[in-house]
């Protein structure tokens, strides 16, 4: 079966995806969205049971030092237990500290400690869920003095300790290749092709800032040039796997979601050797 | 005045046996007031995502640690608001 | 020398708070303060509709530096705004946006409420009934104001018709359950209230009656029913 390619399930298409079952090869919710009971919960469950399925927690804090917020651990945990999703994922940056939580994905300084941090939480991740989970790569604003080894390193040293997988997200690579002054095609190099289960695709901003552009991952418009080509390099590169298109910020109707994913499948069906500008 | 225990037991009884439709006519009215399926439907869930916020990068140049200028007035449906309130 | 994660990011988080640090933390400083504003708008969109979108943005930044989640599901976030709204009216100047808060929060509390299957009380004797202590629905809440708080709800709604709500056409109390809200005189609101603090029917129907003498109790109880306001009956 070819990679799927589908598309984050945002709130404002809920109704109409439930009620057409649009073609999609996948759906991805946010786990913090769906941890209390509630009509969105009962429209999601219903087209649960149409599509595969993907688990995308973004409030995990995986790079905590305090170790995982156990309340938070266990209602993720029976999210999905009763949904048994196809994907379960989170993201490498850390967004507690002190008992609050932030709601951004705070970047970690890559060093053997953080490193070990990581684990220990990836570690007691999947041992709640029981399954294996997958890392995705945060954007990056902020290049961390004293980091000790790069991002992909970091991200490869993870998946071989914990046995994680590894969610590519094409538009961060982008956005942090680009605000860190990274060769993107580079940061590539050295990722273990068979821990990699999923791509995310999404779009971004371009801010003029005082001496330069510092691109922001807003997730509000369609996957630009440069991030259609990085996807297609790793695609080539690792394979295809199931690709997620995320749209946050001024979310546009679903035929646009349906046309990215749309784009995104022929791309992994051509094993990345597509020009997907003419897909 | 009170009504006696037998006429509060006939009331309860007779609210029992109210025929459905006055029943589904009771429902419409409380949605009709305030229809939070309506209202929200089924898509209200979402407060959390993983984007960055679009506007965050205003700030980014050295000296623009300062907040946004405060906009002093509220302005809204708060204009249609109006009077004041009877001290009792 | 490296600073152990720990120092470190409590050194990132004092950053944060204190407006230090390099210049492009303040992308992820703004991102929290505007994301978490975001977030509030939605649990509480009649307050948002009152003020506008840019006094919501300044004002439930504030309440953000000071009240930040404690947990990362963002819908159980902002119980405390209706008191931050209440204390710092000198902020907005509006009287009643902290009780209108108090109904956003109510209705978000009850719209992530689960819903299990209502009171069914067919076939139960009026003698049975007297006796019958019934449970409201999760989520439920009665909510005193002031002010008309249905009537300044229903004029912010979006498409709402023009016209001007009248603050002394208060005070209400207002029924808030997982489906919708009711309006309650003063003896529907005692009966209410009466079952809500654990009392027989009986003894809810003789509140209503005090607070109201005309108190329509078969109409207020048929309405209830037809609601869904009660949770099923414990057996």
């Amino acid at each position: 079966m070819n990679a799927p390619a589908g598309i984050g399930l945002r709130a404002p298409h809920l109704a109409e995806i439930d009620r057409d079952r649009p073609a999609l090869g996948l759906l991805e919710i946010h786990a913090e969205n769906y941890l209390l009971p509630s009509p969105s919960f009962a429209a999601m469950e219903r087209v649960r049971a149409d599509y595969r399925f993907s688990v995308h927690a973004v409030g995990l804090s995986l790079g905590a030092v305090d170790g995982l917020d156990a309340a938070h651990l266990a209602r993720v945990a029976a999210l999905v237990k009763r949904l048994q999703p196809d994907l379960v994922s989170d993201h490498l940056s850390w967004s507690t500290h002190g008992g609050r939580y932030f709601n951004d994905l705070l970047p970690l300084p890559y060093t053997e400690e953080a490193l070990d941090v990581v684990v220990r939480n990836v570690d007691r991740l999947q041992e709640a869920l029981g399954r294996q989970i997958s890392i995705e790569n945060p954007s990056c604003y902020l290049a961390i003095a004293h980091s000790t080894m790069s991002e992909p390193e970091f991200l490869s040293q993870l998946a071989k300790r914990s046995g994680c997988g590894l969610l590519l997200d094409a538009n961060n690579i982008h956005v942090t290749a680009h605000n860190l002054s990274i060769d993107p095609a580079r940061w590539l190099d050295g990722l273990p092709a068979a821990a990699i289960t999923e791509y995310h695709l999404a779009g971004h901003a371009v801010n003029e800032v005082e001496g330069g552009t510092i691109l922001i991952d807003d997730h509000g418009s369609r996957v630009g040039d440069p991030v259609w080509g990085l996807f297609s390099q790793c695609v080539e590169r690792f394979g295809p796997r199931p690709t997620v298109i995320e749209w946050d910020t001024d979310i546009p109707a679903l035929p646009v979601l349906l046309d990215e994913a749309r784009r995104a499948s022929v791309l992994l069906a051509a094993g990345g050797r597509h020009d997907a500008r003419a897909a | 005045m009170t009504p006696t225990r037998i006429a509060i037991a006939a009331a309860l009884a007779s609210a029992l046996t109210l025929p459905a439709v006055a029943q589904a006519q009771a429902q419409a009215q409380a949605q009709g007031r305030m229809p939070v399926e309506k209202c929200f439907g089924v898509s209200k869930a979402g407060q959390n995502d993983c984007q960055t916020d679009t506007s965050s990068c205003a700030g980014t140049s050295k000296k623009d640690n300062q907040p946004d200028a405060w906009i002093a007035v509220p302005k809204g449906t708060c204009q249609k608001i109006v009077g004041g309130v009877v001290k009792g | 020398m490296t600073l152990a994660l720990r120092e470190w990011q409590a050194a990132f988080v004092a950053d944060l708070a204190g407006g230090g640090g390099e210049a492009r933390l303040a992308i992820h400083r703004h991102h929290i303060q505007r994301s978490l504003a975001k977030a509030l708008a939605m649990t509480f969109p009649t307050v948002h509709a009152l003020v506008g979108a840019d006094f919501f943005r300044q004002i439930a930044g504030i309440f953000v530096t000071r009240e930040l989640p404690t947990q990362p599901v963002l819908a159980e976030y902002g119980a405390q705004f209706a008191d931050f709204l209440a204390a710092e009216e000198a902020m907005h100047g509006l009287p009643y946006l902290a009780d209108v808060a108090r109904l956003d929060w109510a209705l978000n509390v009850a719209f992530y409420s689960p819903r299990p299957s209502a009171a069914d009380l067919t076939g139960l004797s009026p003698e049975v009934l007297l006796s019958k202590v019934l449970t409201l629905a999760p989520g439920a809440e009665l909510i005193r104001s002031r002010y008309p708080l249905d009537r300044i709800w229903t004029a912010s709604q979006p498409g709402a018709a023009e016209g001007e709500v009248d603050l002394a056409k208060g005070p209400t109390c207002l029924l808030v359950l997982p489906a919708g809200f009711v309006r309650l005189d003063e003896g529907e609101a005692a009966f209410v209230a009466s079952i809500a603090e654990g009392h027989t029917l009986e003894a809810a129907a003789v509140a209503g009656f005090t607070a109201e003498s005309n108190f329509g109790l078969a109409g207020c109880f048929g309405r209830l029913l037809g609601c869904e306001a009660f949770a099923a009956l414990q057996q």
